[in-house]
């Protein structure tokens, strides 16, 4: 099921600051001034809820009938983001119920990218994952200076994930600053 | 169909040695890369299964993917060859010998359990009468929606289908969706076999029998609050210029195109359930009635068809997508409100209390505005 529209967004108090300035949001909720709660978003902000009204959304199976004539399997979503214009294409799993979820998931983080930049979720733990992987690959280097003699390169590719999940972010519509000198 | 250009399957092959052939079927790299991953994680799963299915395909998992692609290239619907697949927020079995459910028909069936999920004047016990039920996808999400959303009340669901083999299929749904751990569905559900074309007044011995004498033979009530049915609705010329390749050769006939009738002409034959399931919804007293359709000729030849039993207080539109708001209202004609987006897909019809259960008042015939 998609979030019901009744659900609130949540945001971090800088851009909900900026939203209510800009007359986008009636509705917000900050996360409560708890000290544990400050620390926690110190860590990871919130994750951010999508109202269905912000988006438009697609199913595409391609023309043509439908119903009994076909069977593909057409799990496929698109999810754009009215104000933002961000895409987010879908198919990752036979699930169409499933696929929106994943769908409104990225295009959350995607959207919280452009307002908070080096202070969204995504970016929180990419930064985390590289200081893990910057201590890993110290220790890595240490060792295998101590094998250098033996061996020569056998250090491993990392293997991406793979993605079947595409984001399109419009270079020239709308971009952050605009959403925010706007309105 | 055109060919497939050598180099797209030059450049298929160097990604992955089976994707040429799932490129058959798929037609677009991104669809036959699509399938191979699942193809691949269903193989994966059968590997790790504890009770193997068949050993020695088991150990050789990579024979076992191959055989799997070599399927698909002949056409063989994926969900055929997976043994499942989603319907809204269920995973249901599948097997040849029973259509396949459909992702509009999920959406229809989501839909009206939204609207009438928080409805007030619910009956105690609400009733969903599914004719042609197939796998039994319909009475098996609509009791996970609705249950999903109301607990407050009971429910009873029948499924009735022609096929044995359908029958047998949606007994089996109804175990496994019951053993789904995140299954809501509390429902009373049932499916049982018998002739919806087959006369009530005819001979009483027919195997399978009418619907009337099924509903006896089996204790069930005669009175539903809601009718549903996805019948087959595809006209002979339209099932050998429109339906794909993979629904010809691998879905049941029986499942998609209504028997000939001495005097029936193609759209007449593409036609023959519905009075049928009308009559039925008119003597079960259903308040609604939901109805699937091929296309928006269809729709309207069957809204009028509900209109003339004169028994409706309203009839509407649905399209693909009736959650949706209607965009595109242009150049449909004002009798029946059309409501969501895509194609229409089907018809639905309510009297008494059916109005207040989908909200729509008396005096909401016309059609939804559009977006400001
Ligand atoms: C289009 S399929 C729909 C199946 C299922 N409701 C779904 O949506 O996937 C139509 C079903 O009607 C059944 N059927 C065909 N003729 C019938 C008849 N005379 N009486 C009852 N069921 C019939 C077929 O066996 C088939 O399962």
């Amino acid at each position: 099921m998609p979030p019901s529209s009744s659900s609130w967004l949540l945001v971090r108090l800088p851009t909900l600051r900026s939203y209510l300035h800009n007359g986008m949001l009636a509705h917000a909720r900050a996360r409560p001034f708890t000290s544990t709660a400050l620390q926690a978003s110190k860590q990871l902000p919130p994750r951010r809820a999508i109202h269905d009204s912000d988006i438009e959304e697609n199913f595409l199976k391609g023309s043509g009938p439908g119903g009994q004539k076909i069977n593909k399997t057409s799990s496929a979503v698109q999810l754009k983001h009215l104000a933002t214009g961000i895409v987010i294409k879908c198919q990752e799993t036979r699930s169409r119920t499933q696929n929106r979820k994943i769908a409104r998931r990225i295009l959350a983080e995607r959207i919280e990218e452009l307002e908070l930049g080096d202070q969204s979720r995504t970016a929180v733990k990419a930064r985390l994952k590289s200081k893990k992987k910057a201590s890993a690959d110290k220790k890595k280097k240490r060792k295998y200076r101590a094998l250098e003699a033996a061996k020569d390169g056998g250090e491993e590719d990392e293997v991406d994930e793979e993605d079947n999940t595409e984001a399109e972010i419009p270079t020239q519509e709308t971009s952050p600053e605009d959403m925010k000198k706007g309105g | 169909m055109p060919r497939l250009a050598i180099a797209l399957l030059r450049h298929a092959y160097t990604i992955d040695p089976l994707l040429p052939l799932l490129l058959r079927p798929c037609r677009t790299l991104a669809a036959a890369q699509n399938e191979l991953r699942w193809l691949r994680e269903h193989v994966d799963k059968l590997v790790q299964a504890r009770r193997p299915v068949n050993r020695k395909l088991q150990q050789q998992p990579k024979a076992l993917l191959r055989r799997l692609a070599v399927e698909r290239a002949s056409g063989k619907p994926l969900q055929y060859i997976l043994g499942t697949e989603f319907f809204g927020e269920l995973e249901l079995r599948c097997q040849p010998g029973v259509l396949i459910p459909r992702p509009e028909t999920a959406a229809s069936v989501t839909h009206l359990s939204h609207l009438i999920q928080n409805a007030p004047a619910l009956p105690s016990e609400l009733r969903v009468l599914d004719l042609c039920t197939g796998t039994g996808c319909i009475p098996l999400l609509f009791d996970h929606d609705f249950s999903s959303a109301r607990s407050d009340r009971r429910l009873q669901l029948l499924g009735v289908d022609i096929s044995d083999k359908a029958i047998g299929l949606a007994h089996r749904n109804l175990a496994r969706v019951r053993r789904w751990k995140a299954s809501a569905g509390r429902g009373d559900v049932d499916f049982i076999l018998a002739d919806v074309l087959s006369n009530p007044f005819g001979d009483q011995t027919l195997d399978p029998p009418c619907l009337k004498a099924a509903l006896n033979f089996n204790k069930k009530p005669y009175f539903w609050d809601i009718v549903i049915a996805n019948p087959p609705y595809i006209s002979p010329s339209a099932y050998w210029s429109t339906t794909t390749r993979s629904v010809r050769g691998f879905e049941p006939k029986l499942a998609l195109v209504p028997p000939p009738r001495p005097g029936n002409n193609d759209t007449e034959q593409a036609d023959y359930f519905y009075p049928r399931l009308l009559t039925a919804a008119r003597d079960a007293e259903a308040k609604i009635v939901l109805l699937e359709v091929a296309d928006l000729d269809q729709a309207m030849r069957v809204a009028t068809m509900a209109r003339r039993i004169a028994i409706f207080d309203g009839i509407e539109i649905w399209r693909d997508q009736p959650d949706q708001r209607n965009e595109s209202a242009v150049g449909i004609s004002a009798e029946f409100p059309v409501r969501g987006q895509g194609n229409a897909r089907s018809v639905l019809c309510w009297r008494g209390l059916g109005a207040t259960w989908l909200g729509r008042g008396r005096a909401t015939k016309t059609s939804r505005t559009t977006r400001a």
